[in-house]
């Protein structure tokens, strides 16, 4: 999955805070799908949060650097994975 | 069945509903314990009609299905009053039982069925779930046990040990509330525990809620205090809910954060014995 994707699929899930973390639910007209809950760390919820059509792999890996302080080649990673991981999401954005 | 007859109010998780039709209303048994006489005001209004309106809902706005592979159970569609819900036939599976309409404040319903039995499965489900809409509530899929000082509720997948565990606690002496379905409700800050009808007869319970656990089968017993986003999600995947709406979702979030701040939950692995009994409470002694 891309920036722009994820930034298109999050109009199809609620999202609530809990602490540091993030709570995703899918925005369902389908039963089977009505119990399947997501959580997403502090890493997650930030690119989650900052996933917009505007933005782009690297314009958010100079957020992160810039707000977690780490270097280029982990925040490039952490996104990477991070997208990969929402692979499973892609049934939603139809 | 029992022919009830015109008028009747039920109480479930402590709300009450004024059912009420010019023709006579057939009642499962389950029902039957639930009845509440002489109550003051009735929170939500059932209005019972015999025969199906001439309604189209092909020109309608399709918002949720309930239906997998094997079944049809219902359609639920938008109207400019509130929702439209096509309950099929459980054995035809495509012939349409009952329309129900259910207005923008949850709090009036009138239900057409083809027969008196006004409340019938899964009917009667819709309703309670829409109740916990109405009221800072939800439905689960869960059992709990109360022993006069803590309510515990174990919830799971289908197979998990719900039922296994009402009956270890059962015979530790505890009160199964129910093994299946319960509503849980936040009064002031509070959390109780309510069963509600089900498809036998049983009485109505009530009892608070201290700690949740999300069981599954394991060679020994080993609990997992669970806290935060994780500990939401997982109380929250095994709640009854029509996702269709965000402001559905966004009262369900609101509601398994609070409970989660409010009772302890844990992953829990459990050999099927009376051992977890004495397991848990011990767990719980030392936090």
């Amino acid at each position: 999955m891309d920036i722009q994707t994820l930034s298109q699929i999050k109009s199809k899930f609620v999202a609530r805070q809990v602490a540091d973390e993030l709570v995703i639910v899918p925005l369902s007209g389908n039963v089977a799908q009505m119990n399947e809950l997501f959580t997403l760390n502090e890493t997650g919820k930030f690119i989650w949060e900052n996933a917009t059509a505007n933005n782009t792999n690297a314009s958010l890996a100079q957020l992160m650097i810039e707000t977690f302080e780490i270097d280029e080649s982990t925040a490039t990673s952490d996104i990477e994975i991070f997208l990969k991981q929402m692979d499973i999401l892609t049934k939603y954005n139809s | 069945m029992n022919q009830f007859g015109f008028e009747f109010n039920i109480s479930i998780a402590e709300i009450i509903l004024h059912v009420f039709s010019k023709n006579t209303i057939e009642l499962e048994a389950g029902y039957i314990p639930f009845l509440a006489d002489n109550e003051p005001k009735a929170d939500i209004q059932v209005e019972c009609f015999k025969g199906l309106p001439t309604s189209n809902l092909e020109s309608l706005k399709l918002l949720f299905e309930a239906k997998n592979d094997e079944q049809r159970f219902y359609s639920i569609y938008e109207t400019s009053e509130g929702l439209c819900f096509a309950i099929y036939n459980q054995q035809t599976k495509d012939e349409i039982q009952q329309i129900a309409y259910l207005n923008k404040s949850f709090d009036y319903w009138k239900i057409y069925s083809r027969d008196a039995i006004s409340l019938k499965y899964p009917m009667g489900p819709i309703i309670m779930h829409y109740l916990t809409l109405y009221t800072d509530a939800v439905l689960m899929h869960a059992s709990c046990a109360y022993d006069g000082k803590m309510g515990r509720m174990f919830s799971g997948f289908s197979g998990a040990g719900k039922s296994t565990m009402s009956m270890i606690w059962s015979k530790a002496g505890a009160q199964i509330v129910n093994d299946d379905r319960l509503v849980i409700r936040n009064i002031n800050g509070n959390f109780y525990v309510y069963n509600t009808p089900m498809y036998y007869a049983d009485i109505s319970k009530k009892a608070p809620l201290n700690a949740i656990y999300l069981i599954s089968h394991s060679p020994l017993n080993k609990a997992k205090k669970l806290s935060g986003a994780l500990a939401v999600s997982k109380v929250m995947a095994f709640c009854i809910q029509n996702n269709f709406d965000k402001a559905f979702i966004d009262k369900r979030l609101e509601f398994f954060y609070k409970l989660s701040q409010a009772t302890s939950i844990y992953d829990l692995g459990f050999v099927p014995d009376q051992q977890v009994v004495t397991y848990i409470t011990e767990n719980e002694k030392q936090g």
